[in-house]
């Protein structure tokens, strides 16, 4: 009897390799098998890393072999946002300026799923830096929906999720400085978390917006996501991040708790915000309704300020970008031009050609914003506001034990249809002030949308350290929605059997 | 508050240069455009009253640095910290003059 990967969980894949039903190196070969009968059409990677696969299946399978016990992810096919560090791997940020770039060294994040048992198929495909909510920035390829390949998988993560999606990984990592994790999450059909800010190292991960970056996972169901939040705070805070947290806990323990009690907020006039389409309207009702069926209080809450988080963000994240990406000069590493009699010049010309168009908007954005002229009256005001923002959310969670919101006002669009910077970033405006307050968020599919037929997602944010119970609300709202496991329907069943 | 004045090209090939981003004349357009449309779409944290309000420069608060303990550990090896330098000379980075002409533009 053949058994697809599309259909097992990473916990059953786990299972299987550890009873030797099959082996990590069947699995190995099967993910990459998935990949070849589907990458053609998605597009999610940037780089298979076929050698390494099957390297770490075969010590799995040795340690088997010992009689060693394995852990908990072993065997499981998982692919990294190539703005992560692997050794072995180059690391792109899927830019011109870092093309060649070979890494020297192994994200803790990388290193920490890895140590799980987790076999690495590749690196996935994010906008240029990770500035974007399509993946069309990448300076290599676009992605493409796996449900409706003329559409985008959303970003910046758009690789992790449509590799996830598709069926090519079990578990994929991303990062979510506004919105990336989430809303590619949304717009192909998976579950994406991001973590409270702090809750998972950030060392060997390429920056962007260092008071709001952090790492997290995309899977098929909330528990696939929370056996890779087990794995990334294995080990506690991680020295070499001064942002970490020592977080270690287990996030299955009260997964399956149910929502009888919890207190779920939402906010009405967010529904009724231009751009939400209908049918996100009805998806977000409905979810609402199957949480309170399942046990949950649905009470209305308010954030005042949130309708001031895009602002703020195109502040923060820009000036922070300025900064961080100042690393990129022509001389230590990335892109360089050669011929330049100056030090300047050869900068300006090798950041010129390496960066592509959103990455050198962002950086003028952040340049002039932290002018001696504009710095007080818009970065400063900016982390003001920032204080408000998360002042509503202290006093939300005084109420609620979580808030339901849509993670995306729209479904997947075509490509190239919204071409206006400016327009694409209010495709963040649900997730952004989660980022600005440093909380939790997770987006978990809930249903097809009853006019276009793609996937919508609910987005869940929760209080700062109050991962596990937003998981545990995740899992309900999931069991209640009947969406776990999907696999795109036009790539389903393509490849990927185990023998 | 008062709204400052749109940027010029003369505004953004000034920004350019200090951000270290050589563009060309198309680019100069093009990037005027999208900073005052950008700009425009910063509008809404210029109309709060932030006078008794602390920044938040952080968003997990109460946190100390740290620092690991003072002792030597392995890091980079020379031969791998000049490996994506583009030919390093020898022992160093190579670059170009940074006295004279060199950093002045």
């Amino acid at each position: 009897m053949t058994v697809s990967l599309d259909a097992l969980s990473a916990r059953q894949i786990a299972a299987g390799v550890a009873a030797g039903s099959f082996s990590a190196t069947e699995v190995a070969r099967a993910a990459l098998d998935a990949i070849g009968h589907r990458e053609d059409d998605v597009q999610a990677f940037v780089q298979v890393t076929e050698e390494l696969a099957y390297d770490a299946a075969a010590r799995i399978d040795a340690r088997r072999a010992a009689g060693e016990p394995l852990p908990p992810l072993a065997g499981v096919p998982v692919a990294f946002k190539d703005n992560m560090n692997l050794v072995g791997t180059r690391t792109t940020c899927a830019s011109h300026m870092l093309a060649g770039y070979e890494s020297v060294y192994t994200a803790t994040c990388v290193r920490r799923m890895l140590d799980a048992g987790a076999i690495p198929l590749g690196k996935l495909n994010m906008d240029e830096f990770a500035f974007g909510s399509t993946t069309d920035s990448s300076a290599f390829h676009p992605t493409n929906n796996p449900w409706d390949l003329a559409r985008v998988p959303g970003g910046s993560s758009g690789g992790s999720a449509a590799a996830v999606s598709a069926g090519e990984v079990t578990i994929s990592l991303g990062s979510d400085t506004g919105g990336s994790i989430r809303q590619p999450a949304s717009l192909c059909g998976v579950v994406g978390m991001k973590p409270t800010y702090g809750m998972v190292s950030r060392y060997g991960v390429v920056a962007f917006g260092s008071s709001l970056d952090q790492v997290g996972p995309f899977g098929r169901r909330v528990e696939d996501v929370a056996l890779a939040m087990n794995a990334l705070v294995a080990g506690g805070r991680d020295p070499h991040d001064a942002t970490s947290q020592s977080c270690e806990q287990d996030f299955l323990v009260h997964l399956d708790d149910g929502v009888e009690g919890c207190v779920v907020g939402v906010i009405p006039a967010l529904l009724e915000a231009d751009g939400v389409t209908s049918e996100v309207r009805m998806a977000l009702r409905e979810a609402a309704r199957k949480l309170e069926g399942a046990g949950a209080r649905i009470v209305e809450v308010d954030l005042p300020n949130m309708a001031s988080a895009i602002a703020a963000y195109y502040v923060l994240g820009p000036c922070e970008a300025f900064s961080n990406l100042a690393r990129f000069d022509g001389v230590r590493y990335g892109y360089r031009e050669d011929g330049c009699s100056t030090l300047a010049g050869q900068s300006a010309l090798s950041r010129a050609h390496g960066f592509g168009a959103e990455a050198k908007r962002r950086q003028l954005l952040g340049a002039h914003l932290l002018s001696s002229e504009l710095y007080e009256r818009y970065y400063l005001s900016a982390q003001k506001v920032r204080t408000l923002i998360t002042a509503d959310y202290r006093h939300a969670f005084e109420v609620v034990d979580a808030i339901l919101m849509p993670t995306s006002p729209t479904v997947a669009w075509e490509h190239g249809t919204i071409s206006d910077p400016a327009q694409l970033y209010l495709a963040d405006v649900f997730t952004i002030s989660n980022n600005i307050a440093g909380n939790c968020g997770i987006s978990v599919p809930v249903c097809l949308g009853a006019d276009s037929g793609l996937p919508i997602g609910a987005q869940l944010q929760g209080p700062a350290f109050g991962d596990a119970r937003l998981l545990t609300i995740a899992r309900a709202l999931e069991r209640a929605c009947d969406q776990a496991g999907v696999v795109a329907p036009a790539c389903a069943g393509r490849g990927g059997e185990l023998s | 508050m008062p709204q400052d004045p749109p940027l010029t090209n003369e505004d953004v090939a000034a920004l350019a240069d200090y951000a270290r981003i050589a563009l060309t004349e198309g680019e100069l357009d093009e990037m005027r455009a999208y900073l005052n449309e950008a700009m425009a779409l910063l509008d809404p944290i210029l109309s709060y009253d932030l006078s008794d309000v602390e920044p938040t420069f952080h968003p997990v608060g109460g946190v100390c640095n740290v620092a690991r303990d003072d002792v030597v550990v392995a890091g980079l090896s020379l031969e791998e910290a000049l490996a994506s330098a583009g030919g390093g000379v020898g022992r160093y980075f190579r670059v170009p003059a940074i006295m004279g002409d060199g950093g002045a533009s």
